[in-house]
């Protein structure tokens, strides 16, 4: 391990202020829709405060994948025309996008394929949360899906100097990408994930997504299945090369989350040889 | 897929999936077959699945007017993950596509002359249709290949 490098890392994390930053409304948004005494009114009066991500975000509610055919042109009739959850789904694209849509040069993705990457996994999520009859959840593991690389953007100044170490620590020691990044910097990108939610104050169910996406195991009971989803559909598109980085396929396919959501080996198949049809709609969002 | 001729670069990012690169050595034409998995079920998007993909594309090129005896192939992909337990069959699939891309090409008569198949790497791959040359770059690595 670098301690230099540790020391480091625990500098950004203790100093909030160097921690991606994005706009207030997805918090409070986040907080608004799950407390049932507040009125949609209340949250579209919320939204529409901050004029640029109300403009985006109706650009979104009009595109291919979240588009119910009528045009839609202000939050109240898209609180109305497409429900809170998907509304609160469109905020956190439009909040995040900034801070994820960018090179990640440790992690050697391009401009664009981490975002391209998350959003991709947040429409595999929605999709096998709702043939897994858990439709309920539909929504939360979209949002999971488009944030739980979060901390690469932080680590992958870190990630570029020490990539052949971890790598070769992960071949040598038999264990995934993630774990070798804690053994030589002292943290791995899920836990630097998390440390970026606390900052955006967002819910614990989130913060367990990020935390624990590369090893379902270690997730609290009750946000397993959850965490399952993201992990598997994460998995699918890494398998399909979408947002596959310096890391590769160095990752654990988690039987504990096969067996929580009770994937056959045929559905498996099947969901990733849907995975073009799942990169059409993504693109939509793009 | 695709399929043209030069000065045209096919690029593509491979995980499980497999890349199968076809070359008419003397007319200077090619194609790229990108693979997910290696059996289509019957009424599958025939692009998706080896043994429908790679037959498509040797059909349009001969099509577009290459010869058979002249065509050479070059497959690149077929990462697994890390780390899955053995009774998950979807563990296997990038060996899988890899066997079952190399069984069609041979039923076609096609000559696999360069391999950068499996591992737990993703791989960027550029085929350049000037003179079928292959770029493979994984890992923060790139190899060429050259023969066609």
């Amino acid at each position: 391990m670098h301690a230099h490098i540790q020391q480091r890392i625990q500098g950004i994390i203790n100093n909030l202020d160097q921690l991606p930053s994005i706009p207030d409304v997805a918090s409070k948004v986040l907080t608004m829709v799950n407390d049932p005494d507040i009125s949609f009114k209340a949250i579209a009066d919320e939204i529409s405060k901050d004029q640029a991500i109300t403009t985006n975000i109706l650009k979104l509610c009009n595109s291919a994948y979240f588009s119910k055919g009528k045009e839609i042109s202000s939050i109240d009739r898209a609180i109305v025309t497409l429900g809170i959850k998907e509304v609160k789904d469109i905020v956190i694209v439009a909040a995040t996008r900034e801070v994820l849509n960018k090179i990640v040069v440790g992690y050697d993705l391009a401009r664009g394929e981490l975002w391209k990457h998350g959003i991709a996994v947040a429409v595999l999520s929605k999709k096998i949360a709702t043939i897994k009859n858990r439709k309920a959840v539909a929504d939360i593991a979209f949002t999971g899906g488009i944030i739980h690389d979060v901390g690469k953007t932080v680590l992958a100044l870190f990630v570029q100097n020490t990539f052949r170490e971890i790598l070769e620590t992960a071949q040598a020691r038999q264990i995934q990408f993630p774990a070798a990044e804690k053994e030589i910097m002292g943290f791995d990108h899920q836990e630097i994930g998390e440390k970026i939610l606390t900052k955006w104050k967002f819910p614990e169910v989130l913060k367990a997504i990020v935390r624990h996406h590369h090893e379902p195991d270690k997730s609290p009971a009750e946000f397993l299945p959850i965490v399952s989803i993201v992990h598997i559909a994460n998995t699918l598109c890494l398998m399909a090369g979408i947002g596959i980085g310096a890391d590769g396929l160095y990752h654990e396919l988690s039987d504990t989350a096969i067996k929580t959501l009770g994937l056959s080996n045929r559905e498996l198949e099947e969901l990733y040889g849907d995975m073009p049809q799942v990169l059409n709609q993504a693109s939509g969002i793009l | 897929m695709g399929a043209s001729s030069s000065p045209t670069v096919l690029r593509t990012i491979l995980g499980s999936c497999v890349g199968i690169c076809i070359y008419d050595r003397m007319k200077k034409i090619g194609g790229m077959a990108h693979i997910l998995l290696p059996n289509n079920p019957g009424d599958g998007i025939p692009e998706k699945y080896a043994d429908s993909a790679i037959p498509l594309l040797i059909t349009r090129l001969l099509k577009d007017g290459a010869k058979k005896e002249f065509l050479s192939a070059k497959l690149a992909g077929g990462a697994s993950m890390f780390k899955f337990n053995a009774s998950v069959t979807l563990g296997q699939i990038g060996e899988r596509n890899v066997e079952e891309s190399k069984k069609i090409l041979e039923k076609n008569g096609i000559p696999v002359l360069e391999e950068d198949t499996g591992g737990n790497t993703g791989r960027v791959i550029d085929f350049f249709l000037e003179d079928g040359r292959l770029k493979v770059k994984a890992g923060g690595q790139e190899k060429l290949y050259y023969k066609v």
